[in-house]
């Protein structure tokens, strides 16, 4: 569950988040749309507790943090920050570790469990991709594909309550293949929460059951994927999706 | 003012060294453009004697004989002893001043009275490099330890670094005779006597330096300056009596076996000072590259001013001050030590810099990734960021130990007996340039080349974890 109220985030002069608020049950996936530059970033970097913001509080499962909790490195951020997990643009693995390296570090240094509890729970999920072939291989051994693999199963393997995908179709078409689908839907239905931010809204059509537009720095409207489909309310909305379909 | 004559007089070249070269050869305090001392008199008056000018060449003392070869000067007058070795090399005139040593110890010390009392207690001989008293020591089976100038050596004494000083007369009256804390024990003994040295080949220069010594020693020349500088005794009536006085010669013939020993203990001194200086600057390089890149501004300030100090001045310097500098408010370190403190202290300021700039190469996005896992600042650096940046940082520590490893011979301007001061010293006193160096070329390779390439399968290690083949046929 993720509940965002009244969220303001500004740099240097710069609104970056405008009075944002949202509300999700469980279970669900969402999509955020809308152009490059409007805030999308923004937004699931405040969620997963890495980016400071000014006015506002986020909740994610039981636990909140208001604007004042969310810029100092406190306890209640570090508990936070373990309710959802993030999976960059750029997915950022550890070049130094091997694949089960990534997945099993934290849940061996953070959560303390055994190196071979950790093993056999990473050979699960490499399972359910079908990279555990790829398991004792360095990261930039793999195709991108594959690391964006990695990168989700790394987030996963600490048991989030949320997933946070920031852009995940510019790693291409690993996204559209079955498998991660069908992982995101299972860890969705199970009660967890993902948040997949977009530009490309035919990605976002197959996944997503809600779908929010942001633009300039505000979130414009939210609905069902169906509705805000096809019937938009606001005109920039209207507008964005009528670009969409151009392209 | 020059006259005609003295313009056309052929020079009389002599090299002498004057840096710690008092009361032989030094810069006049009153007039620090010349130069002063007995053995400055004594040349200006051997040369009057031999109708020529005297032109004195500043060098090395180590390296005198050297000099003498190459024909940098035509004499050495600089209280220079014959010894067997030299002999191989050089001529020696008649000796001009017949001298005796003289051991010093704290005006404290209560047991020490004799050489023997040295040996007895184990305690340390502190002596100049490659003189009569650094043989003596050296035959008879004393500790001790050899300076490069007298003043570093009565120093050591006074900070109770070494435990007595054994020195030529003359220096011992120069240096220590006015020293409040320092006292004479013992009657001067072991009767040496100092010549002029001259090339080989030159027999004929040898024939005319005789003749003048002759005539300044019986024309009372040679006992005015020797009087003047307070050391003339009743020991020197020898010089007139006989044709060749007798004294001891002292003997340096190098045993290739104990050589090589000595050498070896010189060089683990060497992988010492290496090692400790480098676990120093490793360490400390660390909270300084913080200190510097994330610290509040005092903070911040005082690394820049700490790197750009120990950047920006000498190695030697640094340890000549903390040597002579630190005792002075009651710190006072034995030599290897201050090496180590001084080398790690300087090269921690290199290393510093290399963290900097390897911490700032692994992306922000990392940290922000290890948060996201839950990790804590702490251990995000210890299981994240330290192995990436160590990665980036290996290669320059490398070069840095390497040049660490060489910059250790400086520890030789604190009479640390490391490898190349040992070098230096059995070279001088063996005149075996070649022979040691190829031994001591040998040690210090045997010693860089594993580390070389031991550091090299390290970064082949890692380096492999980073640059693997893209292995894109099997994505599924």
């Amino acid at each position: 569950m993720i509940r965002i109220t009244g969220l303001c985030k500004n740099m240097q002069n710069t609104t970056l988040l405008r009075n944002v608020n949202l509300e999700l049950e469980s279970g669900k996936i969402l999509g955020i749309i809308g152009p490059s530059g409007n805030g999308k970033t923004t937004l699931i970097l405040s969620l997963s507790g890495l980016l400071p913001f000014d006015q506002g509080e986020i909740t994610v499962g039981n636990k909140s943090i208001s604007a004042r909790e969310s810029m100092v490195n406190s306890e209640a951020l570090w508990e936070f920050r373990k309710k959802s997990g993030i999976v960059f643009q750029h997915l950022h693995l550890f070049p130094h570790l091997t694949v089960l390296g990534n997945i099993i570090e934290a849940p061996m240094q953070v959560n303390h469990k055994t190196k071979s509890e950790a093993e056999h729970e990473a050979i699960q999920l490499l399972e359910k991709l079908g990279i555990t072939q790829h398991r004792n291989k360095y990261p930039e051994e793999l195709s991108g594909g594959e690391q964006q693999r990695v990168a989700i199963l790394r987030a996963l393997a600490m048991n989030p309550e949320v997933l946070l995908l920031d852009e995940p179709t510019s790693a291409l078409d690993p996204m559209r293949s079955g498998d991660v689908r069908n992982l995101l839907r299972e860890f969705a239905h199970s009660g967890h929460t993902v948040v997949i931010v977009s530009h490309s809204i035919r990605f976002l059509k197959g996944i997503a059951d809600y779908l929010a537009f942001m633009g300039k720095s505000e979130l414009i409207e939210m609905n069902t994927t169906e509705k805000l489909m096809n019937y938009p309310y606001d005109p920039r909305t209207k507008e964005f999706l009528r670009h969409s379909e151009l392209n | 003012m020059h006259s005609l004559t003295a313009l056309s007089m052929p020079a009389l070249r002599w090299g002498g060294d004057p840096s710690g070269g008092a009361p032989y050869v030094y810069a006049d305090p009153a007039n620090p453009q010349s130069y002063t001392g007995f053995d400055y008199e004594f040349a200006e008056a051997l040369a009057r004697e031999m109708n020529m000018t005297a032109e004195f060449v500043p060098t090395d003392w180590e390296s005198i004989v050297a000099s003498l070869q190459r024909k940098e000067f035509d004499v050495i007058i600089d209280g220079f002893e014959p010894t067997e070795d030299r002999a191989r090399e050089v001529l020696f005139s008649k000796p001009y001043y017949l001298f005796r040593l003289q051991l010093s110890v704290k005006r404290t010390d209560k047991l020490i009275a004799t050489l023997e009392d040295c040996k007895k207690h184990g305690r340390t001989v502190g002596t100049l490099v490659n003189c009569a008293a650094s043989r003596l020591l050296d035959e008879g089976g004393y500790k001790a330890k050899a300076y490069q100038d007298p003043v570093a050596a009565y120093q050591d004494l006074e900070f109770g670094r070494v435990d007595a000083v054994l020195m030529d007369v003359a220096g011992e009256m120069f240096y220590a005779r006015q020293n409040p804390k320092l006292k004479a024990v013992g009657k001067p003994f072991k009767t040496g006597a100092y010549i002029v040295g001259i090339r080989k080949e030159d027999s004929l220069l040898l024939a005319k330096v005789n003749t003048a010594i002759e005539r300044l020693i019986n024309n009372g020349t040679v006992e005015r300056i020797f009087r003047k500088w307070q050391l003339w005794d009743e020991e020197q009536i020898k010089l007139r009596s006989t044709n060749q006085p007798v004294f001891e010669m002292t003997n340096t013939k190098l045993n290739w076996s104990e050589g090589l020993i000595k050498l070896l203990k010189a060089a683990s001194v060497t992988v010492l000072l290496a090692f400790g200086a480098m676990m120093i600057a490793v360490t400390l390089g660390l909270p300084l590259a913080f200190g510097q890149s994330n610290g509040g501004p005092f903070t911040r300030a005082a690394c820049t001013v700490y790197i750009e100090f120990f950047r920006g001045t000498p190695v030697l310097v640094q340890l000549l001050f903390l040597y002579f500098g630190l005792p002075v408010i009651g710190i006072t370190l034995p030599g290897w030590l201050t090496a180590i403190v001084g080398l790690g202290l300087n090269y921690a300021a290199y290393e510093s810099q290399i963290y900097r700039t390897a911490f700032k190469s692994v992306p922000d996005r990392q940290w922000q990734v290890a948060y996201s896992l839950g990790m804590r600042p702490l251990l995000a650096f210890r299981r994240i960021i330290f192995p990436q940046a160590f990665r980036i940082a290996l290669p320059p520590m490398t070069n840095d130990f390497v040049a660490l490893f060489k910059d250790t011979s400086t520890a030789f301007a604190i009479a640390v007996w490391e490898l190349a001061t040992a070098y230096r010293e059995l070279a001088n006193a063996t005149q075996s340039y070649l022979g040691i160096g190829l031994v001591v070329c040998c040690y210090y390779l045997a010693m860089s080349l594993p580390l070389a390439h031991y550091a090299h399968k390290l970064e082949q290690k890692l380096q492999r974890k980073s640059t693997g083949i893209l292995s894109s046929g099997e994505d599924k």
